[in-house]
């Protein structure tokens, strides 16, 4: 076999002998040229090397770290709030946030349009947020929704894959068990805005931050917040966490131990059901709040998962606002409350004394005017005790005009009415209690005494918040003293060291005579538990409570008279005081019959401390 | 058939060795390329061995009959060639929206690769057998044997397979520059030329394609496709240094930065893990054994046997340097493996059977 095929081969061979001299010498010279062609190709490619490599070498590793490093951010938990027992009125619970690295989309259609269709969102939503975060690096992740359910969770996942650059983080998100109770005073966080990042005051913050916005929330934000930790993670091309590399683990915000009793605030939430206003509760030789609420409330929870369009637009489209805190924020006319401070300045001042007394016929003509008292036949011969007690108003317009609308001015100063109080709620609104000055001042005219009349028993240009009410009964059961409310009693690391503990702040310290204390004292407590007083249907069994009633007439909107507002002012056990209460019921008719039973309940619940927290449960799944 | 001790002794063991240097450098390589950070696969490892131990008892097989034989049956292997390529187009496998494989017995092949060196022998052949003293060839010379040429190429563009096309075509073209060709044939071949990029570019490319010449042009064309690719292939090999981030250390292929890392950007892993100093190694052996291929063929019996070896000697040369190319950013990413180094069984065994060939070329060119 391998002779025959050889035969023909070398035959060939000779008859082609084609390797001639020249030839050669052709052939090699070509191999030359071959070889040059070599190393020429070979030098080129180590100049580029070198260019990559070596001069350029630094800047390629570090492109190559910033592919894979990536830094995350490790959200710290927010500070937990106590109630003054320790039961946890806010915390934090794992919430699964999905985000967004536009670095990492491949095919932005394909992912936002894929992402929308999921998880039903607005495309436009989408391209907004990722565009609000344009001023960012590609690879910061941009949180696109919030506290998505484990269904989203489920759906995502399944399809991440075709979703590159989505990914899903676990993170802390603020809760308050209780809903809707104490939403006021708790106050809720919500995302930083687009704006506020750019000022200068937030430039800790970076975008997707939570910041606490009203309430403890915001007063004691920078408490509560935290120190944000750091996680490098390598990723790889579709921007998957690989492995961890190092974390700094984020250090949660500081916990807020508050004064508020929750037994207390319960009882109080369920009385308030239904209707509209305020409440402050506190013990009058510290200042702490024991309760604090405003009705309408809104569900601080709804923020913190990230408030939808709708949800936020039906709270401040809302005619009643439920976003103010009626406690500090709302200013009503204080009604016959006020007719405390014109028997403190005239007893003090010896302007009447415990036996000066009026005759009430259930008019008072002044001027071109009658001014008339509640009770349409009259009180008949009525001193200071009785005037307090039953509620004159004849006896208070007499005081007043003898008084003058300055020494008025001059008490209720002394007392912080009109004043921030200065509690630890941020936006506190002042009130107004008139002076000539003031109205000088204000519409340049003079003061006229029928203008008196009226300021003497809380009407008239008199506005104040039911907390600078608090403050007026604090100040008597305090024998002139009152302190700033305080609602957070300490400041606790995470760690359970007390960083801070609240101290009392005198507010004011009024030196007034043993006299008239006490004058006013057994009026106050004449108003619960004499048979004429006008609360006297909330007396305690228990415990003595002192009062007095408020039945503010309101200047309705566009002359529209809504009601009255119902006061109560209280202070309990009389001869001792440990709580001085303020009850304002918006709208809600008589101080006696509307807001003394919740004043009652407060220190029914305060003296017979059994109130079964199964309670609050209940209210708070209604 | 026993072997002659005598041409066995004759056997060029430099190419041998320097053969065996890089593809043991491919292996190492590979191992990285194809594990993660936290687990590997041998599945690679195992069928490149495989590939290996096929290639070398091809080399033992085509060592045994004279080149001349074996060229002189270049046409069934051409017909068998085209056979496959064609079956290629009508059954093949695709993937990565080509179809470049068939599947025979469970075994993928890419008759594709095995197309070059068939080419080589069976041009060789046909031009030794049209050139007569020493006249260069004419354009009536080189008709047929640009009609053998084209037939395959425009079947392999249409895999579409680029990469290969473009070798077929580039090493068709040297051998005909080493036969010899009249100055009038240059002449024309050369308009054709100038006129080819037009054409392809108008009829015969797919938008993906164009797309990469577009993004090779202006890296930032096409930030997340080929333009990407391009880009992180060069910060893998720029972010290697001096002396390389180290062996399994290459962060951007292990993290999947690099698209075909093991395939045609093997490249990237040796320059990331090995930096200037391990690549210029590489060069220096993929130099050194071109030389000795550019020895052989200038040292042949005949000029059968140099135009062969010089074809198979082009053949790892553009693959090389196109390759690396790519990876550096110097060209366009075209699908060429690394001689030796890219995973790959059918490339592998190609090569292989060009190294089989070389040596018979090398140790007959005492014979008389």
């Amino acid at each position: 076999m391998e002779g025959a095929t050889q035969a023909p081969i070398i035959e060939r061979d000779k008859k082609l002998d084609n390797f001639t001299k020249e030839d050669k010498s052709a052939i090699n010279s070509k191999y030359k040229w071959c070889r040059r062609l070599l190393v020429f190709t070979v030098i080129i490619l180590c100049i580029r090397l070198w260019d990559l490599q070596i001069m350029k070498g630094n800047e390629m590793r570090k492109l190559s770290e910033q592919n894979r490093i990536r830094v995350k951010k490790v959200i710290a938990p927010r500070g937990i709030m106590y109630d003054k027992n320790g039961k946890i009125l806010a915390d934090t619970r794992p919430s699964f946030n999905m985000y967004v690295t536009p670095e990492d989309i491949k095919d932005f259609n394909q992912t936002i349009d894929g992402l929308a269709k999921l998880l039903d969102l607005d495309r436009e939503e989408i391209i907004n947020k990722l565009k609000a975060a344009s001023g960012f690096p590609p690879s910061f992740p941009v949180k696109i929704k919030p506290d998505i359910s484990m269904d989203e969770v489920a759906k995502v996942e399944a399809n991440r894959v075709y979703l590159p650059g989505v990914s899903i983080q676990i993170e802390p998100k603020r809760n308050y068990p209780y809903g809707k109770m104490m939403a006021h005073m708790l106050g809720y966080v919500s995302e930083i805005s687009d704006e506020e990042i750019k000022a200068k005051e937030f430039k800790s913050y970076s975008l997707g931050d939570f910041i606490g916005r009203y309430g403890l929330e915001r007063a004691y934000e920078s408490q509560l917040r935290g120190v944000d930790g750091e996680k490098r993670v390598e990723v790889d091309a579709m921007g998957r966490e690989v492995r961890t590399l190092e974390i700094k683990d984020s250090t949660p915000g500081n916990s807020l131990y508050l004064n508020i009793n929750l037994e207390i605030q319960t009882a109080v939430e369920k009385a308030y059901d239904g209707k509209k206003g305020g409440c402050i509760a506190v013990e009058p030789k510290t200042g702490a709040v024991v309760a604090l609420l405003s009705r309408p409330a809104f569900d601080p929870n709804k923020f913190a998962g990230g408030i939808s369009k709708e949800d936020w637009k039906a709270i401040i489209t809302d005619k009643t606002h439920p976003l103010q805190n009626r406690v500090t924020q709302g200013r009503y006319p204080p009604g016959s409350t006020f007719k405390i401070v014109s028997a403190l300045k005239a007893l003090d001042e010896g302007i009447i004394n415990e036996r000066t007394s009026f005759t009430c016929r259930g008019g008072f003509p002044f001027g071109k005017r009658v001014f008339k008292c509640w009770k349409k036949g009259g009180h008949g011969t009525v001193a200071v005790h009785r005037g307090i007690v039953e509620s004159c108003d004849i006896f208070f317009y007499n005081v007043g005009l003898k008084l003058g609308v300055d020494r008025i001015h001059e008490m209720a100063d002394a007392i912080g009415l009109g004043k921030t109080t200065g509690i630890d709620l941020p936006g506190e609104k002042n009130g107004l209690v008139p002076s000539s000055e003031w109205k000088k001042k204000t519409y340049g005219e003079q003061w006229y005494e029928g203008e008196t009349v009226s300021v003497s028993i809380g009407q008239g240009a008199v506005w104040l918040t039911p907390v600078q009410l608090l403050q007026l009964s604090a100040f008597v059961a305090n024998d002139g003293v009152t302190f700033k409310p305080q609602i957070v009693n300490r400041i606790v690391s995470p760690e359970g060291k007390t960083l801070k503990t609240f101290e009392p702040v005198m507010n004011s310290n009024a030196k007034l005579k043993k006299e008239t204390v006490r004058i006013v004292k057994e009026g106050m407590w004449g108003v619960v538990n004499e048979p004429s007083g006008t609360a006297h249907g909330s007396r305690l069994q228990t415990v003595s409570m002192s009062g007095k009633t408020g039945t503010a007439q309101s200047v309705g909107e566009k002359g529209k008279n809504l009601g009255d507002h119902a006061w109560f002012i209280a202070y309990a056990p009389a001869e001792e005081p440990a709580i001085a209460i303020s009850v304002l019921v918006e709208y809600g008719g008589h101080g006696a019959s509307i807001a003394a039973p919740i004043a009652k309940l407060i220190t029914e619940n305060l003296y017979k401390p059994k109130v079964e927290i199964k309670e609050a449960r209940a209210y708070e799944n209604r | 058939m026993k072997i002659d001790k005598r041409r066995l002794y004759h056997l060029d063991w430099y190419l041998i060795i320097n053969g065996l240097a890089i593809f043991a450098i491919g292996i190492f390589n590979l191992i990285s390329a194809t594990s993660s950070f936290y687990s590997g696969s041998y599945n690679f490892i195992m069928k490149q061995f495989i590939a290996f131990g096929i290639g070398l008892v091809l080399i033992v097989v085509i060592i045994q009959y004279d080149y001349k034989v074996i060229a002189e049956h270049s046409k069934w292997f051409y017909a068998a060639g085209l056979f496959f390529i064609v079956l290629v187009l009508g059954i093949g496998m695709a993937a990565g929206g080509a179809k470049r494989w068939i599947n025979i017995f469970g075994i993928s092949i890419q008759p594709s690769e095995f197309m070059k060196p068939i080419l080589v022998l069976f041009l060789a052949n046909m031009l030794y057998q049209r050139k007569r003293e020493n006249i260069p060839l004419g354009l009536r010379d080189i008709g047929l044997p640009m009609l053998y040429i084209i037939i395959p190429f425009i079947l392999i563009v249409k895999q579409p397979d680029l990469g290969t096309g473009i070798i077929v075509v580039l090493v068709s073209l040297s051998i005909l520059w080493l036969v010899g060709l009249k100055k009038s044939t240059y002449a024309v071949l050369m308009s054709f030329g100038a006129i080819i990029p037009f054409v392809a570019w108008s009829y015969l490319l797919k938008p993906y394609q164009k797309m990469r010449v577009l993004s090779f042009i202006n890296i930032d064309a096409d930030p997340s496709g080929f333009g990407y690719h391009a880009k992180q292939a060069m910060i893998a090999v720029g972010s290697g240094k001096l002396i390389g981030k180290g062996y399994m250390s290459g962060t951007q292929h292990k993290l999947q930065f690099i698209p075909e890392h093991h395939t045609d950007f093997i490249f990237t892993v040796i320059g990331e893990e090995w930096g200037f100093i391990g690549s210029i190694i590489l060069f220096l052996l993929f130099v050194s054994f071109i030389y000795r291929c550019l020895k052989i063929a200038q040292e042949a019996h005949d000029e059968l046997g140099s135009i062969i070896a010089f074809g198979l000697a082009s053949i790892i040369y553009l693959q090389f340097t196109i390759n690396v190319m790519m990876a550096i950013h110097l060209a366009p990413v075209v699908g060429i493996p690394l001689p030796f180094i890219s995973y790959g069984g059918s490339s592998l065994v190609s090569i292989l059977a060009s190294v089989g060939l070389l040596l018979n070329i090398s140790m007959r060119r005492y014979m008389f």
